[in-house]
C-alpha cells in the first residue's frame, strides 16, 4: 500500500508494553486516515459506559491521509478519545506536525491505553518505543515542556504535550503541538488522566507516494490556485478573523456578552484590521501549509507587555473578546496566552467566563463568591486572570474549569438558564439564532457545539456552496439533509487531513486525483462520501451506546427563547418547533431514530460492527 | 552574478513545505532528512530556512576546501559533488556551517534544481528567494544556528 506506513502502534501505559498491528487496503478504504482511524480505534477500544478519565479510555492520534506529503493545507493530525466534557466520541484536529512525524517513524496511528502509575512521556524514534519518567516536566507549561524535551532528544523531535490544566483534569484542557492545539472537548484531560505529559516523536523513514511526478504537478497547480484566490491575501494579512467585521456588522451574528447581544459595538480593537498592522511581527503557518493564517502577536509595552502568542484566531476574538465583553485587544491576547500556556481551549474558556459574568450581572453570583470583580466593565483585567485560575483549578476557577454545564450544576440558583452549550460543549462564534442550519449543526455535532463538524456557517452566510444555491440562513427548510451531507464531507476532510479553509477549492471531486497520486487507491465521489458517512455514524452510534441522546443535543434556552435584540438579524431565534423539525428531518435523512440512534439497517449498510 | 537561494528568516512561517517538495523533486519521495535545505521551527518566535550558499558565506568551514579527496567542486560558482570520487567519509557533513550537506551512499547537496529552484516556487512569503547572494542574510542564519548548539 503506497502512501500509508501500513502499521498502527498501540501502547499500554499500565504495563508499559507496546505492540504493532498492520493495516491493509480494506482498512484504509473504510476509514481513510486521520480522524477516521482515530474514530475506529476509540469506537472499538473503549468499553460501553467507561469513564472518560479512567484507564479504560483510549486516546488515539493519527496523521491524515495526506499528512507528510506536500499538499497545501493537508498536514493535519487528528486526536480522539471519549470526551470528559461531553461523554461522546470526540475528535480534535490540529495543524501540528506530530502526525506526519509519526508516519515518518512508520505508523499511521497511535493508540494509547491504560494509565501510567507516575508522570510519564512517550518517546518514539522510528521502531524504538519508550515510556519515560516525566517528573521534571510535570507542572511545566506548553512552551517549557517541548523546549526541555527538544534539548534532551534533539531539535528535530516533534512534541505534543499538555499543560497544567490537563494534569489537573480540567475538562476543557487541550493538547498542544507546534503552538497549535487540539483544543476542543477536553482531550488534554484524557492525557492527564493517563499521567501522560507528552508524546515525543522522531521519524526518519521515507514516505513514498504512488506517483511522485503527479503529486508535484498537483502541488504546483494548487499553489497557483491558492495564491490567486482573494482569500490568500486577506488571510495572510489578517488571519482567520478577517471576516469578523462582516459577520458582526453585516450579518449581526457575532455573539456578545454571553449571547445577550449579537453585534459587538465595541469591536474596533478586536477586528484584525485594527490589530494586524499594530501588533503582528511575523506570519506563522500550520505544518504543510503555504498560506500563513497564523500571526505572531507581540505586545511591546503597557501593562500587557511581554505577551507573545501565535494566534488571535477568529474564534478566540469572540470567546475571550466579544462574549466576555472584552474590547481591549491586548487583554484578549494575554488571555489567549494564558490559555495556551496552561493548556485550555480558548472557546470553552471564554464562553464559560462570559457565562459567569452574566451571572454576576444578574446578581446570581457575587463579587465575594467569585473572588474578583468579574464584570463587563472590568473584563480586560478579569478575563486573563480567570483563565489562569481555571487552568490551575484555583479559587472560583475550579467551579468554571469544567465548562458551563457543570458550572451551572454547581452554582444552581437558575444559572442553567444562561449556560450556552449543546451536549456540554460551549459553542463557537456564530449566533445560530440568525443561521438556523448552523444551529442544527451545533446540535448534531458529535462532540457538542461545533462549527467544524459540518462547517455549515460558510454555506449559510454566503448563501451558496457546492451543490446548493439560494440558501436562506433564516429558514429551516432542507437543512437536515444539507447538514448531514456536509458532516459526511467534513469527516472525509478530517480523515484526509485537509484544512477546512480549503473546502472552497478542494471540493470532493478534486480530492480523487490527489488520493490516487499518494496512495494509488481509486475512489469515486460516492465512495468517499460513504466513508465519511461511516465515520460519522460510528461516532453517532458510540454516543448513543454511551447514553448521549436527543435530550442532550437540544439547544440552550437562550437560543430558543430570547430573540436577537438588535442589528441585521434582529428578532430572529430558533423556536422549539423549528428545532424539532430540523432534528426530525436530520434523523430521517440519516435513517436514525427519534433519539438519534443509528438504525441497525444503516449500520449494516455501512459495514459498522 | 550567479543567482543563489537567499534566506529571509523573518519571512519564514515554519510550514516546511520547501523541505517536502525538495526531497520529492530530487528523490521521488518525502524525507525531511533528504531535503537540501532545512527549516528550523525552534520555538514560537523562531522559524528559519537554512540553505546552501555555494561557497558565498562558508569561509573556512567550506565543504569544497575540506573534502579530503577533492570530490566537491566549485564550477563557476555552483558547488557540486562528483559522486564517483566521493568516499562518503562525512567530513563535508561535519563542516557545513548551515547543516545542509546530506549523506547516504555518497554526499549530496543543493543543485538549485538546475537553475529553477523548486523550493522557491512554494514560498509565496519570500522566505527563500532566488536572487543575487546576500552574505548578510546567510550570517543571520548562521547566528540562529549557533543558538541551537
Amino acid at each position: 500500500m503506497k502512501g500509508y506506513a501500513g502499521r498502527i502502534l498501540k501502547i499500554d501505559l499500565t504495563t508499559g508494553r507496546s505492540s504493532i498491528k498492520t493495516i491493509d487496503e480494506r482498512y484504509a478504504r473504510k476509514y481513510l486516515g486521520g480522524q477516521g482511524f482515530t474514530v475506529e480505534l476509540v469506537y472499538h477500544g473503549v468499553p460501553k459506559g467507561a469513564d472518560a478519565l479512567s484507564p479504560e479510555n483510549v486516546l488515539a492520534m493519527a496523521p491524515g491521509m495526506f499528512a507528510g506529503f506536500p499538499i497545501q493545507t493537508g498536514g493535519k493530525t487528528a486526536f480522539a478519545a471519549k470526551s470528559p466534557a461531553t461523554n461522546t466520541l470526540a475528535e480534535s484536529v490540529m495543524g501540528g506536525s506530530i502526525g506526519a512525524e509519526l508516519r515518518h517513524a512508520g505508523f499511521d496511528a497511535l493508540e494509547i491505553h491504560g494509565r501510567s502509575d507516575k508522570p510519564a512521556y512517550i518517546f518514539i524514534e522510528d521502531d524504538k518505543v519508550e515510556v519515560n519518567e516525566a517528573d521534571d516536566i510535570w507542572g511545566k507549561d506548553t512552551r517549557v515542556t517541548p523546549e526541555t524535551l527538544k534539548k534532551r532528544h534533539g531539535w528535530d523531535v516533534k512534541v505534543a504535550c499538555i499543560g497544567v490544566a490537563g494534569e489537573k483534569l480540567v475538562r476543557m484542557a487541550c493538547i498542544d503541538c507546534d503552538d497549535r492545539q487540539s483544543g476542543r472537548a477536553g482531550l488534554g484531560a484524557v492525557m492527564g488522566s493517563k499521567n501522560l505529559k507528552a508524546i515525543v516523536v522522531r521519524g526518519t523513514k521515507d514516505l513514498e507516494p504512488a506517483d511522485p511526478g503527479a503529486l508535484l504537478e498537483i502541488a504546483l497547480r494548487y499553489q497557483k490556485i491558492m495564491e490567486a484566490a482573494p482569500s490568500f491575501v486577506e488571510d495572510t494579512k489578517y488571519g482567520t478573523g478577517e471576516f469578523l467585521g462582516w459577520i458582526n456588522k453585516e450579518k449581526g451574528v457575532f455573539p456578545t456578552r454571553n449571547w445577550q447581544e449579537s453585534v459587538f459595538k465595541e469591536r474596533e480593537q478586536v477586528d484584525p484590521y485594527y490589530w494586524a498592522t499594530r501588533y503582528v511581527t511575523k506570519n506563522k503557518a500550520c505544518f504543510s501549509c503555504t498560506k500563513p493564517c497564523g500571526k505572531l502577536f507581540e505586545v511591546k509595552d503597557g501593562k500587557f507587555a511581554g505577551v507573545v502568542i501565535d494566534g488571535l484566531e477568529y474564534e478566540t476574538l469572540y470567546s475571550l473578546g466579544g462574549t466576555c465583553g472584552n474590547s481591549r485587544i491586548e487583554s484578549v491576547a494575554r488571555a489567549n496566552e494564558v490559555c495556551d500556556l496552561v493548556g485550555i481551549d480558548t472557546i470553552s474558556a471564554g464562553v464559560t467566563i462570559g457565562f459567569a459574568m452574566e451571572l454576576v450581572q444578574r446578581g446570581i453570583l457575587t463579587e465575594q463568591e467569585v473572588g474578583m470583580k468579574l464584570t463587563w466593565d472590568n473584563a480586560e483585567d478579569a478575563v486573563p486572570k480567570m483563565c489562569e485560575l481555571m487552568g490551575n483549578r484555583e479559587g472560583f476557577g475550579d467551579v468554571l474549569a469544567d465548562g458551563v454545564k457543570r458550572a451551572a450544576e454547581r452554582i444552581g440558583k437558575g444559572s442553567a438558564r444562561y449556560a450556552i452549550h449543546t451536549k456540554g460543549l460551549e459553542p463557537p462564534a456564530y449566533d445560530v439564532r440568525g443561521m438556523k442550519g448552523h444551529g442544527l449543526a451545533y446540535m448534531t455535532s458529535t462532540r457538542g457545539a461545533c462549527h467544524l463538524r459540518a462547517g455549515f456557517y460558510a454555506p449559510e452566510l454566503v448563501g451558496k456552496f457546492w451543490r446548493w444555491e439560494g440558501i436562506d440562513r433564516f429558514s429551516t427548510e432542507g437543512k437536515g439533509a444539507m447538514v448531514a451531507t456536509m458532516e459526511n464531507f467534513m469527516c472525509v476532510y478530517d480523515s484526509i487531513g485537509l484544512c477546512k479553509f480549503s473546502r472552497g477549492f478542494f471540493l470532493i471531486d478534486k480530492l480523487r486525483e490527489v488520493i490516487r497520486a499518494i496512495t494509488e487507491l481509486e475512489f469515486t465521489e460516492d465512495e468517499l462520501l460513504r466513508a465519511g458517512e461511516r465515520i460519522h455514524n460510528m461516532k453517532g452510534n458510540f454516543n448513543a451506546l454511551h447514553g448521549v441522546t436527543r435530550k442532550d443535543w437540544l439547544l440552550p434556552p437562550r437560543i430558543l427563547e430570547d430573540p436577537i435584540p438588535d442589528g441585521p438579524s434582529k428578532g430572529s431565534k430558533i423556536s422549539v418547533e423549528e428545532m424539532n423539525k430540523m432534528l426530525d428531518d436530520y434523523m430521517a435523512f440519516r435513517k436514525w431514530d427519534h433519539e438519534g440512534v443509528p438504525s441497525p439497517e444503516k449500520l449494516r449498510e455501512l459495514d459498522i460492527a | 552574478m550567479v543567482k543563489m537561494l537567499v534566506p529571509y528568516p523573518d519571512k519564514c512561517t515554519g510550514c516546511r513545505f520547501c523541505e517536502m517538495v525538495c526531497s520529492l523533486y530530487h528523490e521521488g519521495k518525502v524525507n525531511h532528512a533528504d531535503a537540501r535545505l532545512q527549516v528550523h521551527r525552534r520555538d514560537i518566535k523562531t522559524d528559519f530556512p537554512a540553505v546552501c550558499t555555494h561557497c558565498v558565506s562558508c569561509g573556512d568551514e567550506c565543504c569544497v576546501l575540506n573534502c579530503p579527496v577533492e570530490a566537491i567542486k566549485n564550477e563557476d560558482g555552483i558547488v557540486r559533488v562528483e559522486e564517483s570520487e566521493c568516499t562518503a567519509c562525512g567530513t563535508c557533513v561535519e563542516v557545513c556551517p548551515f547543516g545542509v550537506m546530506r549523506m547516504e551512499e555518497v554526499a549530496f547537496k543543493c543543485d538549485l534544481c538546475g537553475g529553477d529552484p523548486t523550493c522557491v516556487k512554494f514560498c509565496p512569503m519570500g522566505a527563500i528567494k532566488f536572487e543575487e547572494p546576500k552574505p548578510e542574510q546567510y550570517e543571520l542564519v548562521k547566528k540562529l544556528l549557533e543558538e541551537e548548539e
